[in-house]
């Protein structure tokens, strides 16, 4: 039958179809509708940049932008491919990004220069009758006047000026400084670079070119593990993300994934899809213990024993019962475990000392190029002695023979790794213990002796003193791990459920996790490791690594990663990611950064030592040598206090100094000139003498305060300022909330080295100058800020050591409001600073301090500690003491040589790490791409006049970004080498990145020397992996992995091995402040740590009310049912925390997720947002950082000693802050301060 | 350039809520001649005006620049950014500053300087070129941001807040009382009243019930304050 006639041949009915069942109706309606759609997503244009905060994310983003304003913004998903078999890294970015564009038109924003209205008319009046410099100086020489504004800092009453004006004030003050007091008293402090290189460099090359002083931040941060140079001679080295995904075997250990490391967790999720185990080890439940198939939650701040008993399992198992072939190959060749350890006799007993060294043998060995930095081991095969290759002796002085070759003089060799069958005896060795002396909340009731010893296999030598014994590292190490490998005595044991230092159940007994536990997590990451070759991984939080002895806690788990041949291997390794510390194209910023194109060597100032002399903290100092001496320290001087052992360390030249002499190094040069000398000879003279001083032996001389601060890109006073109110009543003179007595108010012990002045000073600082975009709690503080671009508003780089991309922040819009971005304000400052300076400044000779720097000739200066003011040795500069380096500087020209590219990279060259290269091609190159001044100071010198320039300066001379440098570099180190590595870099030869390829793509980075990774197609990027493949030598004192650290202040302190060292006490919940927490007011004394947050700091800062409104909205403390039931708190409370160092206010979140004895605050809560007003200070609440003071230690101002030599953010003294105890109580009133606020409180 | 405005005394009050400077304190006598002819307003208002105009003239500079900068650059519930107070930092932000760009466009206007275009002196300037009706229409329907304004700057005892007050007449009072309440009510009425900030902030009670279908409570309700985002942003006042 037909349908024609019931079917419809021209028309369609409106409402026709049906699909689904019925469910589902096909309309013919208007789509008008859409287009409010359409019109609610216009744009005009799509511009790449991403959020320059410390995050390592580093994702790039895409911002839609119309008629001038940004609309919103979308993660980008274009990233090269990764290969087959491997997760792409998309997508990048997490909630924290994504509500930045909103962040951008925020209230919060600072609109114009800001200057305080008391400076401001001050300035004004003088300014009438004076030249600019002349008005500072008048400013300052008026103590009335300058009190007058300093006493409000803090307060409020900004007032707007015009930029002009305000960079004059700068400018006056920079010019004013330099002339009275010296340009070592201009302090610079801002953080990470690789976040905004360029951003960074403006600043940094401002203050370079006047001589002032950069201060680092890594260190300062604590984020810096010195437990990685120590081992490896390298900063951070870490594998990118990608490859969690190759581990077969992942521990995450104290870090939070998920939550820190959102854009990257994803390669986790898909490990585990992969096959992958993972542990998780945290104290708390934390959002990655979820992802763990095991959660180990060992209580916080004991890590280290943690991982001594995975060791103890490891080295049982695999190294003494059965040697895994793979592990023993490794450690062999790649570790100084078969090197020789002498031990010293001291009153019969025996303790290990330095590596035997060449020198110390008769002929030394035929090696006479620094046979005193060469160490020796035993041959298997001929049981001689040998000098194996790649010590740090050979790298300096000589070449082909720095490499990992197993060879020795020429020959092959094969190293003795134990003397247990070739020794001449046994002896009892003393290993120190510090778990016995742990304070009242780590105490396990252990009365162990302060030392123990253990019996092990010793050969005597014959050397130039005399004979000696020694043994290997590996039979001490395995010691120091209390493994009983049958040479009898005391101390050891094979038995993990005997409580014996280092067995599972000594661990369990102070970290509370079970021994069952640890003994499977150590068998099964090694037993993966034994068969796939290394591909067993920890990462690792950073939070472990903000203890007091964090060496412990990281030389714990390095030590189990080396032990198994993990470090090198794609899939394996230490993963510790903080910041973005990893600038990629390093070696082309830093000429950039620090105007070593003009001047050479720039001030560096390791920063916590700046800020704990500055701020004053050593004032208030509760932790004394002996408390963390070791009881088998060799005979010395150590009675002294930590700033003591910072000044020792400054003369010595193991640290840097700033300022850097008392008095103005202008002055000395000009006196120099005066008496017809050559002025370090002048200086090293009068330094002896004592008639010139070092600034570091006063700090609180006003002779010797830091008297400029320029803080940009950070918070330094807020988020990054360890021992806050410290800094509020010392370096500013602002109102405080320190609650202690000082060494003199208390009568404790004084420092012998560093002047006692029995007033602390109040406002050092003449000038603190902010840049931000925000009102920060460092911009609340300051007298002058500055509005600056935020991350959509200027063309900058970025790069991340979790991924190998280099992309770009673009100005997608002009900076908002009358900002402006940090280069060209810097830039405007350097013009106007040219333009009065000359006022009082002309071209001067400045005398630098260097310290003896790592990865220089100068680092292998002090073979033994001498103290030339004692008079141990002579002041040879540059060896005994700080290297003193004159330098020319024109201060009429300092805005044209910041704008050009200066001759000293045509005439010396670059480079970086130890290897350098000509660069005159890529300065011709560059003078080509950005074009040249016609005039002027800098006549004929390629430009730097915008950012894109500089970043262009950046990509140009970097070996990252350009594969013919890459090439010369690779060449550089093979003849150091002797090997041949260019075939890393040749692919690539012809590749030169620039800023336009990267605005169109993410560019990956070409492999160079400076790493020790590579970026190629087959592995992933992973730190030692040249090392391992390439048999570069690590740059350490062996050569290799080093986990013996044989100098005298290693062994002194009781950390030549790794040992388990409770936290320490910083004594700070005192009686006095804790009067009146008695009856009725119940209260808790807790651990106070600082975790990263899922509502900010890392993408933007806890100030955005998006992300507040997903948490409490304000700052938040964390802690267990138990504690809150004991002191009468229940969710949500307001509480008060607070110590000697000073208090802070929160609202409790009471939690199951909190182990008992700890409290959390995340880090990097505001103090403007939200924060009432504290009943133990009468000012508004402090921040996290209110209640923590910045602690020294020793050991980490070694210097002169290969990988134990200064590096700026490479190797100093860290800003711990774990170890801190609070009290903690409910509040009974909450005030808000919300009145009227001029002149009245502090914060707003 | 000059444009001869239409309405002198919204240019007049453009003017006072601009930053201080010599040249305007110069310019208030005249400013205070043209809002104490204006009838429109009640005499109550031309005197709180005139006190304004008064304390200006005879403050000091500095000390009215540091109250501008603590009023009106760094208070954000006193933000003259009006679409601080509809979007907050919300994401609409954007979209809304582009199409009131757009209005000065069409009429022929291209702001200059560095406020956006949701800068309410700016915004003033643009209407006193505006024919009557277009003024008060577009006034109105910020009545309510005008009013809040005006009730918080009278609770710091700001002289200030006659200049809001005065849009707010000129706008033919407010319609809409319940989004004014809506600004206002919130806890910088008492910084000290915990329970108003506790009211912002705190997390429902998950109840797990015969209706699994009805959505996580807590988070339903953080969602719809967040879609107020002036409530949250007026809490915040405690800074």
């Amino acid at each position: 039958m037909s349908h024609l006639l019931d079917r419809l041949n021209f028309l369609q009915p409106k409402h026709l179809e049906t699909f689904a069942d019925g469910h589902g109706q096909v309309t013919r309606e208007s789509r008008t509708w859409e287009d409010t759609y359409r019109g609610r997503w216009r744009h005009d244009k799509i511009v790449r940049s991403t959020h320059g905060v410390n995050c390592t994310g580093s994702c790039s983003w895409k911002i839609y932008v119309k008629s001038g304003i940004v609309t919103w913004e979308t993660q980008q998903t274009d990233y090269p491919r990764t290969r087959p078999g491997l997760p792409n890294h998309e997508p990048r970015g997490c909630a924290r990004g994504a509500s930045y564009s909103w962040y951008l038109y925020s209230a919060n924003r600072v609109k114009t220069p800001l200057i305080r209205g008391r400076l401001l008319k001050l300035w004004r009046e003088l300014r009438r009758t004076r030249t600019p410099v002349a008005a500072w100086a008048a400013l300052q020489s008026d103590p009335g006047l300058r009190a007058e504004y300093v006493a409000i800092r803090g307060k409020g009453g900004f007032v707007r000026a015009s930029w002009d004006e305000a960079l004059e004030m700068v400018a006056a003050a920079n010019a004013h400084t330099i002339k009275a007091h010296g340009p070592d008293r201009v302090f610079g402090f801002s953080p990470i670079p690789a976040m905004s290189m360029v951003s960074y460099a403006a600043g940094a090359r401002y203050l370079s070119l006047l001589g002032g002083v950069c201060l680092s931040f890594y260190d300062w941060y604590c984020d810096l593990p010195p437990a990685s140079p120590q081992t490896w001679g390298e900063q951070t080295d870490v594998p990118e993300s990608a490859d969690w995904y190759n581990a077969n075997y992942l521990i995450l250990w104290g870090s939070n994934v998920p939550q820190t490391r959102t854009p990257d967790a994803h390669f986790y999720t898909e490990a585990r899809y992969r096959g992958t185990k993972s542990a998780v080890i945290s104290p708390d439940y934390s959002e990655a213990a979820k992802f763990g198939d095991l959660w180990l939650n060992p209580k916080a701040g004991t890590d280290a024993a943690l991982g001594i008993a995975f060791g103890h399992v490891i080295l049982r198992e695999f190294h003494l019962e059965r040697q895994a072939d793979y592990f023993t190959d490794y450690c062999r060749r790649y570790t100084d475990m078969p090197m020789l350890v002498r031990l010293d006799e001291s009153d019969g007993r025996l303790v290990p000392g330095r590596f035997l060294r060449a020198a110390d043998l008769d002929g030394a060995l035929g090696e006479d190029n620094n046979p005193q930095w060469k160490t020796v081991a035993f041959d298997e095969a001929d049981g001689g002695l040998v000098v194996p290759n790649g010590a740090v002796g050979f790298r300096w002085g000589e070449s082909g023979k720095w490499n990992l070759e197993p060879r020795a003089a020429g020959g092959e060799t094969r190293l003795r790794l134990s003397l247990a069958e070739a020794h001449d005896g046994l002896r009892g060795v003393d290993f120190p213990y510090f778990g016995g002396k742990a304070s009242a909340a780590f105490t396990t009731g252990d009365n162990r002796p302060e030392v123990l010893t253990r019996t092990l296999p010793v050969r005597r030598v014959e050397t130039v003193e005399g004979p000696a014994l020694v043994a290997t590292v590996f039979d001490l190490f395995c010691a120091a791990y209390g493994l009983d490998r049958g040479f009898g005595g005391d101390w050891v044991t094979d038995d993990y459920l005997a409580d014996m230092p280092g067995t599972p159940k000594w661990a369990e007994i102070i970290t509370g996790v079970p021994a069952a536990n640890i003994i499977q997590v150590a068998r099964e990451f090694a037993d993966n490791a034994e068969r796939s070759h290394g591909k067993s991984m920890v990462i690792i939080g950073a939070g472990m690594n903000h203890w007091y002895h964090m060496d412990m806690n990281y030389r714990a788990v390095i030590n189990m990663l080396v032990m198994c041949g993990c470090i090198g291997q794609s899939g394996g390794g230490w993963s510790h990611y903080v910041g973005q510390e990893k600038l990629r194209p390093q070696t082309g910023w830093q000429p950039l950064a620090f105007a070593l194109d003009w001047s050479r060597p720039p001030r560096h100032m390791n920063g916590t030592s700046a800020f704990y002399a500055h701020a004053d903290q050593w004032r208030y100092e509760t932790l004394s040598a002996a408390e963390i001496l070791s009881p088998t320290a060799p005979k010395g001087d150590w009675a002294i206090s930590l700033i003591d052992y910072n000044i020792r360390a400054e003369r010595m030249g193991w640290l840097p100094s700033a300022p850097q002499l008392a008095a103005n190094p202008l002055e000395v040069a000009r006196a120099a000139r005066a008496a017809g000398r050559d002025a370090p000879a002048y200086l090293a003279e009068k330094l002896k003498s004592g008639e010139i001083g070092l600034a570091c032996e006063d700090p609180d001389n006003p002779v010797n305060w830091p008297r400029n601060l320029f803080v940009w890109r950070s918070n330094l006073l807020g988020s990054s300022g360890k021992g806050h109110e410290y800094f509020l009543k010392h370096l500013l003179g602002a109102d405080h909330g320190v609650l202690g007595g000082d060494l003199g108010e208390e009568g404790r012990p004084k420092p012998v080295e560093a002047v006692w002045r029995d007033d602390g000073p109040r406002g050092k600082l003449d000038l603190l100058v902010t840049l931000d975009f925000r009102m920060s709690t460092t911009a609340v503080y300051s007298d002058i800020v500055l509005p600056t671009a935020t991350w959509y508003e200027k063309n900058d780089l970025n790069t991340s050591d979790m991924h190998p991309f280099i992309h770009p922040l673009q100005a997608a819009v002009d900076p908002a409001y009358d900002s402006k971005s940090d280069w060209e304000i810097f830039k405007a400052l350097a013009a106007k600073f040219q333009e009065i300076a000359p006022e009082v400044l002309g071209v001067e000779t400045d005398i630098v301090l260097q310290p003896i720097l790592h990865d220089t000739p100068a680092e292998i200066a002090q073979d033994q500690v001498r103290d030339w003011k004692k008079g141990e040795c002579d002041l040879v500069p540059g060896k005994t003491a700080p290297a003193f380096v004159t330098v020319e500087r024109d201060y009429t020209a300092i805005y044209d040589r910041f704008v050009a590219l200066g001759p000293l990279l045509d005439r010396l060259g670059n480079g970086g790490k130890g290897i350098g290269w000509d660069t005159g091609h890529e300065v011709e190159a560059l003078a080509r791409l950005n074009g040249v001044w016609r005039e002027g100071a800098a006549q004929g010198r390629p430009k730097i006049d915008t950012d894109i320039d500089a970043a262009e300066v950046i990509l140009m001379l970097a070996p990252e970004t350009n594969g013919e440098v890459a090439v010369k570099a690779w060449e550089a180190l093979g003849r150091i080498t002797g090997r041949e590595h260019t075939h890393l870099a040749r692919p690539k030869e012809e590749e030169k990145i620039r800023f336009r390829d990267i605005a169109a793509q993410p560019r990956k980075i070409i492999s160079s020397p400076t790493w020790s990774g590579l970026e190629s197609e087959h592995v992933c990027y992973n730190a030692g992996y040249t090392n391992v493949h390439e048999l570069i030598p690590w740059r350490t004192l062996t050569g290799r992995q080093q986990l013996y650290q044989d100098h005298l202040w290693m062994r002194a302190f009781g950390e030549g091995f790794v040992a388990w060292r409770p936290p320490v006490d910083l004594k700070t919940v005192t009686a006095a402040v804790n009067r009146d927490a008695g009856a009725g007011r119940p209260h808790v004394v807790l651990n106070f740590i600082t975790p990263h947050q899922k509502w900010g700091i890392h993408s933007t800062y806890t100030d955005n009310l998006l992300m507040l409104t997903l948490n409490r909205g304000g700052p938040v403390i964390w802690i267990s049912e138990t504690d809150a039931g004991r002191a009468g708190i229940v969710d949500n409370d307001w509480v008060e925390l607070y110590n000697a160092n000073g208090a802070l206010t929160a609202r409790a979140v009471v939690s199951q997720r909190i182990k008992d004895g700890t409290t959390f605050m995340y880090h990097a809560q505001e103090k403007i947002v939200n924060t009432p007003g504290s009943e133990m200070t009468g000012r508004r609440g402090g921040i996290h950082n209110s209640v923590t003071r910045a602690v020294l230690k020793p050991t980490h101002m070694i210097g002169g000693y290969a990988q134990q030599s200064y590096g700026f953010n490479y190797y100093g003294t860290v800003g711990s802050n774990r170890d801190e105890f609070v009290i903690v109580r409910k509040m009974q009133n909450v005030d808000w301060l919300d009145r009227p606020a001029r002149g009245k409180e502090a914060g707003e | 350039m000059t444009v001869n405005p239409q309405d002198r005394t919204l240019k007049a009050l453009s003017l006072l809520l601009c930053y201080p400077s010599a040249e305007l304190v110069a310019a208030l006598p005249e400013i205070g001649g043209v809002l104490g002819a204006e009838t429109r307003l009640t005499a109550l208002l031309r005197g709180d005006l005139a006190r304004l105009v008064d304390e200006m003239r005879s403050g000091d500079l500095y000390a009215l620049q540091e109250r501008y900068v603590d009023l009106f650059d760094r208070s954000r519930s006193l933000s003259l950014n009006l679409f601080e107070h509809v979007h907050g930092e919300g994401r609409d932000r954007g979209g809304a500053m582009l199409s009131l760009l757009e209005t000065y466009r069409e009429a022929g206007f291209e702001p200059t300087g560095w406020d956006l275009p949701d800068h309410l002196p700016l915004l003033l300037e643009f209407l006193s070129t505006q024919p009557g009706e277009t003024a008060a229409d577009i006034l109105t329907s910020a009545g309510h941001i005008l009013q809040a304004l005006a009730v918080r700057l009278g609770r710091r005892g700001s002289a200030y807040a006659a200049v809001p007050s005065a849009l707010v007449e000129l706008a033919g009072g407010v319609s809409d009382h319940a989004a004014v309440s809506g600004l206002l009510d919130q806890p910088d009425s008492d910084p000290a009243d915990l329970a108003a900030l506790d009211a912002v902030w705190e997390e429902s009670e998950v109840l797990f019930g015969p209706d699994p279908g009805a959505g996580c409570p807590s988070g339903r309700d953080l969602l719809a304050r967040m879609d107020q985002p002036q409530h949250a942003a007026s809490a915040r006042a405690a800074s």
